[in-house]
């Protein structure tokens, strides 16, 4: 393609993708009384934002915490150990991962109501300890690796959980910051999940919060409502800007083989 | 295998039971404030599926969804991809550009492309030449879908369009050296050598993007709710206003279940694409 044409065709794209997202800040921004943060702080202190930032913060650590050590324990098993049923246990978390995740939405409600964890971080986290894509993505990642440094410090008479996290969580690290990537990007951006198995202010998380602010009173007072989308997105554009290569190789290399 | 367990547990728990829990819901007429009440009420569930109207408004939207932004999110991230082969100044900054969209939250994109398609809205006043004053894009039963469907390719199509990019490195250079001797120009090059080298790439992104699609319910529960007269009812919309608004969880269960079985069609062509992958050990973190 002429350079010509290849620039202009980036350039429209860039300006096409860009502009939505100028206007949402500008529109956060612009007040009776000039440009200013008052938007930010009526909702950081009345909306409540702050409870719902910290909300989203508790919940992605959780999260993140249980995915790193419950899929790297459940990928090493799948990548070093041939055992019965480990084929269609690992057929089944592939399907997993391409399944809408919705056909469970209301017995699981019925289950988290029955357990009485409606509206507490348990139904916020318990079901999102172990993601079955990082499961594979850490099978796989592993599987091209050769496992003999963990054989060298069996031989010198590791125990299994030892060997797991001292000889390969560090030969994972890259693998794991993929996973890590996924995962906060994931649960720090959910909504239906966490709308549903929520019911209280108190306990919402920053999508939800954003996205009741838009159905309630201030439905069409955009300078609160832009403010509150900001807020919620600006711990990721932040991680973006100083992880960015990291983040789109991460999200887009392993699907692109 | 104990390193299994925590998994097992939490997939056992929180997917297979509630699973299947679904399955047998889809049997009953259970009233969630009377519990007593619940009545087993065989196929009736599944029988007034195929006679309600708006399910299959429902499942008509969703088709329309999924059958215009898929082919448009695809070509056109074909396209950013193609534009962005070959050396280039600045090119991080514009792959960071264009795939900034794809790390935002769905809530937050809806919401704001909520504000551009108001009657007083962005849109409006960049269209304002055109005559388009004051049109309300979320609130005209021709436009409603249409615009969801436009933000959709919005949000999507950088993502792909740098997963394509990724694909396009592991083309051998010299394909492209060969076919720019043989004179063959932009068109041809991406017909000849391009497609048919990202072929396994192009159905997978294909399939994950329909399946992906196959589910939207952020942009129409923020944007419109299913207005203007259902005409942007989408199948998952559907099953959350059965479940949380009508309280009938068993209908809602079997919405669900139309919505498992459907993808799970797509889902079938997904795992054959992946399912090489098992046993071959290829780096897919690269």
């Amino acid at each position: 393609m002429k350079s010509a044409i290849r620039i202009a065709v980036l350039v429209i794209v860039m300006i096409v993708t860009a502009y939505p997202l100028a206007w949402m800040v500008s529109v956060s921004l612009k007040t009776a009384d000039g440009v200013g943060f008052r938007y930010y702080q009526d909702i950081w202190q009345s909306g409540p934002f702050d409870r719902y930032f910290i909300n989203s913060l508790i919940v992605v650590t959780i999260v993140l915490a249980g995915n790193i050590v419950f899929c790297a324990m459940a990928g090493y098993a799948f990548a070093r150990y041939r055992f019965r049923g480990a084929p269609l246990a690992f057929l089944l978390i592939i399907s997993t991962i391409m399944l809408p995740k919705q056909v469970i939405l209301v017995p699981l409600y019925i289950l988290m109501q029955r357990l009485g964890m409606i509206d507490t971080y348990w139904a916020l986290t318990l079901p999102f300890l172990a993601d079955p894509f990082n499961i594979f993505l850490i099978r796989q990642y592993l599987s091209s690796v050769p496992p003999d440094c963990e054989e060298a410090a069996r031989v010198e008479g590791a125990g299994e959980l030892t060997i797991l996290f001292r000889v390969v969580m560090p030969m994972l690290r890259p693998a794991l910051a993929v996973v890590a990537i996924h995962t906060c990007l994931v649960n720090w951006n959910s909504f239906l999940f966490p709308f549903i198995l929520t019911n209280s202010t108190s306990m919402r998380t920053l999508p939800v919060g954003v996205a009741l602010l838009s159905q309630g009173a201030h439905s069409v007072d955009w300078g609160h409502l832009m403010a509150g989308a900001v807020i919620s997105a600006l711990p990721v554009i932040v991680a973006y800007a100083v992880f960015q290569r990291h983040i789109i190789s991460g999200l887009t290399t392993g699907m692109s083989r | 295998m104990a390193l299994l367990l925590p998994w097992a547990i939490v997939y056992a728990a929180f997917f297979i039971y509630p699973f299947v829990y679904s399955f047998f819901l889809s049997f009953l007429d259970y009233n969630p404030l009377n519990t007593a009440k619940t009545e087993w009420v065989g196929l009736a569930n599944v029988t007034r599926l195929f006679s309600d109207a708006q399910f299959f408004q429902a499942l008509r939207n969703t088709l329309i969804f999924v059958l215009g932004t898929v082919p448009a999110t695809t070509v056109f991230a074909l396209g950013m991809a193609v534009a962005l082969r070959g050396p280039l100044r600045g090119k991080d900054f514009v792959k960071a550009a264009i795939f900034l969209p794809s790390i935002l939250s769905m809530v937050v994109i809806a919401l704001l492309f909520k504000l551009l398609y108001a009657p007083g809205g962005a849109l409006n006043a960049a269209l304002a030449p055109l005559g388009f004053a004051g049109h309300g894009w979320l609130t005209d039963t021709r436009t409603a879908l249409l615009a969801i469907m436009a933000m959709d390719v919005w949000a999507a199509v950088g993502y792909y369009a740098l997963i394509f990019h990724a694909a396009f490195a592991g083309i051998p250079e010299e394909l492209y050296e060969a076919a720019a001797l043989e004179g063959a120009g932009t068109w041809a090059t991406f017909r000849h050598i391009t497609l048919p080298m990202i072929r396994p790439v192009l159905a997978f992104v294909l399939v994950i993007n329909t399946i992906r699609s196959f589910q939207v319910f952020i942009e129409v529960f923020v944007m419109t709710q299913g207005g203007p007269l259902g005409t942007t009812n989408t199948l998952v919309l559907y099953l959350y206003e059965m479940a949380f608004r009508r309280l009938d969880y068993g209908y809602a269960s079997v919405v669900a279940y139309a919505v498992f079985v459907l993808s799970g069609v797509l889902s079938i062509v997904a795992i054959r694409r992946l399912r090489p992958a098992y046993g071959a050990g290829a780096g897919a973190a690269g």
